[in-house]
């Protein structure tokens, strides 16, 4: 009994964090139906960012944090503006073109984080006891990460619920026509949306870098990570992504511990294929539009 | 009219004589640029023809590449039936994965797909036969010419597929279901079946080079062979010379290859972020890619 509380405890931990980095993608994915393949690149650069700086003159990430965001934001602004907008409109190959490009993207800057920090495992060895609770360990790295990515999440949530733009995003999302109808700019909002989805990305890694020991060349774990939580959850469905992530989460520490890491690095794969295949809309079975 | 066919028996003709007057460094770069040719065309029937984006095709390599060197290893066949069994086996295979993924459409397929392909690489890295994460080491190969020619074939025939694909009536069933999948079926194109054997020779073609990319290595480990990186890069010279082309794998790749090399040689540091600035860049300049772009200015001119 107590490995089992001891493995959900795990699961859900990592979960938190990993929700945080998937509503990122999924704001991108609702707006523009891109899939960003440079979504975990942008996590990892982060996460090295921090835990560099964390090496050289121990600020805290949680410090760097707002500044790795508001770069991913003007990042992100950048990208859309000068690169994905000019990608041909046929919707044939929107799709394909914004998938090769942020692919592209993640070379970008997987190799300039390669250029700049090196190819070396960095991690942020800060707050490395654990608290014990009835004979469960709670790493304190993770329950700070934890924490702090639900309070992010929360506040992101109320953005997208009470402020004009969260509104504009919301309605971008699930009707572009009558978004426009009802004279909302569509093309500043998916600029916002994409420099909005990169903040949080960099805002996630920044908590990763408790978490995790990563190099950057890392980043399209990350990706798949939150492509496959968004589809468990259900594209564009928000209060989903935190279901998918604490559901992968779990996959991913029962399967840890029951089955060696090796092969626990497929489960986010097999999750993706099988949630795609038999239950299209996510686990809540709420549809997307 | 017919001018290309002279020129094309030249150029392969040229190419089969290669080994006898190249070095080694040459010969090496040589037969990665026809890999790289071959794992573009591979891609582009699938992915071109029929639409289909996969970021996983690279999982028949790998599969290819194990199924020749455990034959090899365990059953002493000469390398190339071994070879051609890899392939074979990649394709059967191929089979019902294709019956599954191709139930998915678009992103969900192209991210499926490379979750199909790390799938295979961790189930591989499972089975204590293979080796696991150490790797299989095979017996030493015969000389590079063999697998030079052996790839050669295999590129060229993919290449002449694709040409019959590219004018046959089976491709016209495949550019009717990537046009649009629903209209296709209400013309009467069984649309499950022509995706299928598309997808089956998707799967044959870097099936088979994996036999030969196993002989090169001599050792074979997961993350060698169901590199993300190959397969990638495979992809993105099929954009660059153009998706659902008959010459634009051709181009990228031979094109590519040496834009990489040259960068690999001149500035390691910084050479996945040329490769991807360079990539990006060209997406906005040339989006269809160069040989639709050649084509639509040769048309202008004339």
């Amino acid at each position: 009994m107590v490995l089992i509380a001891q493995l959900v405890i795990n699961g859900v931990l990592l979960g938190g964090v990993l929700a945080l980095s998937a509503l990122g993608f999924n704001i991108i994915f609702g707006v523009m139906r891109v899939v960003n393949l440079a979504h975990g690149d942008f996590v990892v650069l982060s996460a090295v960012f921090c835990a560099f700086v964390f090496a050289q003159s121990n600020i805290n990430p949680l410090f760097l944090l707002p500044l790795t965001a508001i770069a991913g934001f003007l990042f992100g602004a950048v990208v859309h503006r000068y690169l994905l907008r000019r990608l041909p409109g046929e919707i044939a190959k929107a799709e394909a073109s914004s998938l090769t490009l942020t692919f592209g993207l993640s070379f970008l800057l997987a190799g300039a984080g390669l250029a700049v920090f090196g190819g070396n495992y960095r991690s942020v060895p800060y707050l490395t006891g654990a608290y014990h609770v009835a004979g469960l360990s709670i790493p304190q790295a993770r329950l700070l990460a934890f924490g702090s990515a639900l309070v992010l999440a929360a506040l992101l949530g109320l953005f997208l619920r009470f402020t004009a733009i969260g509104r504009a995003i919301r309605a971008t999302s699930q009707d572009v026509e009558g978004a426009l109808a009802c004279g909302i700019d569509a093309d500043r909002v998916r600029t916002i949306s994409f420099a909005l989805g990169t903040a949080v990305a960099t805002a996630a890694g920044a908590l990763m870098s408790f978490i995790y020991n990563l190099n950057p060349q890392m980043g399209v774990l990350f990706t798949i990570n939150a492509f496959a939580i968004v589809v468990i959850g259900g594209l564009g469905n928000y209060a989903g992504t935190i279901a998918g992530a604490v559901v992968l989460g779990l996959a991913q520490s029962f399967t840890s511990y029951f089955a060696g890491a090796t092969l626990s690095e497929a489960a986010p794969y097999v999750l993706f294929i099988l949630v795609s295949l038999f239950l299209p809309s996510g686990i809540l079975g709420r549809r997307a539009t | 009219m017919k001018l290309w066919l002279p020129v094309a028996a030249l150029v392969v003709a040229l190419l089969v004589a290669a080994p006898s007057w190249l070095n080694g460094y040459y010969l090496n770069l040589l037969y990665i640029t026809v890999l790289y040719v071959g794992l573009a065309y591979g891609w582009n029937i699938i992915s071109g023809y029929a639409g289909y984006f996969s970021f996983g095709q690279i999982a028949f390599f790998g599969i290819g590449a194990y199924a020749t060197g455990l034959i090899v290893v365990n059953l002493k066949w000469y390398w190339l039936l071994a070879a051609l069994s890899g392939g074979v086996i990649a394709c059967a295979l191929s089979i019902p994965m294709g019956y599954v993924m191709l139930r998915l459409r678009g992103p969900f397929f192209a991210m499926g797909m490379f979750g199909l392909a790390q799938t295979s690489r961790v189930v591989i890295t499972a089975i204590p036969a293979t080796g696991g994460g150490s790797g299989l080491f095979l017996p030493p190969a015969s000389d590079l010419r063999s697998i030079f020619y052996w790839t050669l074939a295999i590129t060229v025939c993919a290449i002449a597929l694709t040409a019959w694909i590219d004018r046959s009536a089976f491709g016209l069933r495949l550019q009717a279901l990537r046009e649009d999948e629903q209209v296709a079926g209400t013309l009467g194109i069984n649309v499950t079946l022509e995706k299928m054997y598309a997808f089956a020779l998707s799967a044959l073609i870097p099936g088979l080079l994996g036999g030969g990319y196993a002989w090169f290595l001599t050792y074979i480990e997961p993350d060698a062979v169901f590199s993300p990186r190959l397969d990638l890069q495979s992809v993105v010279m099929a954009i660059l010379g153009g998706v659902g082309t008959v010459w634009g794998p051709l181009v990228g790749g031979v094109l590519m290859t040496q834009i990489a090399e040259a960068l690999w040689a001149k500035f390691p540091q910084v050479y996945l972020m040329i490769f991807g600035g360079l990539l990006v860049v060209l997406l906005i300049v040339l989006p269809r890619g160069i040989v639709p772009a050649l084509v639509q200015r040769m048309r202008r001119t004339t």
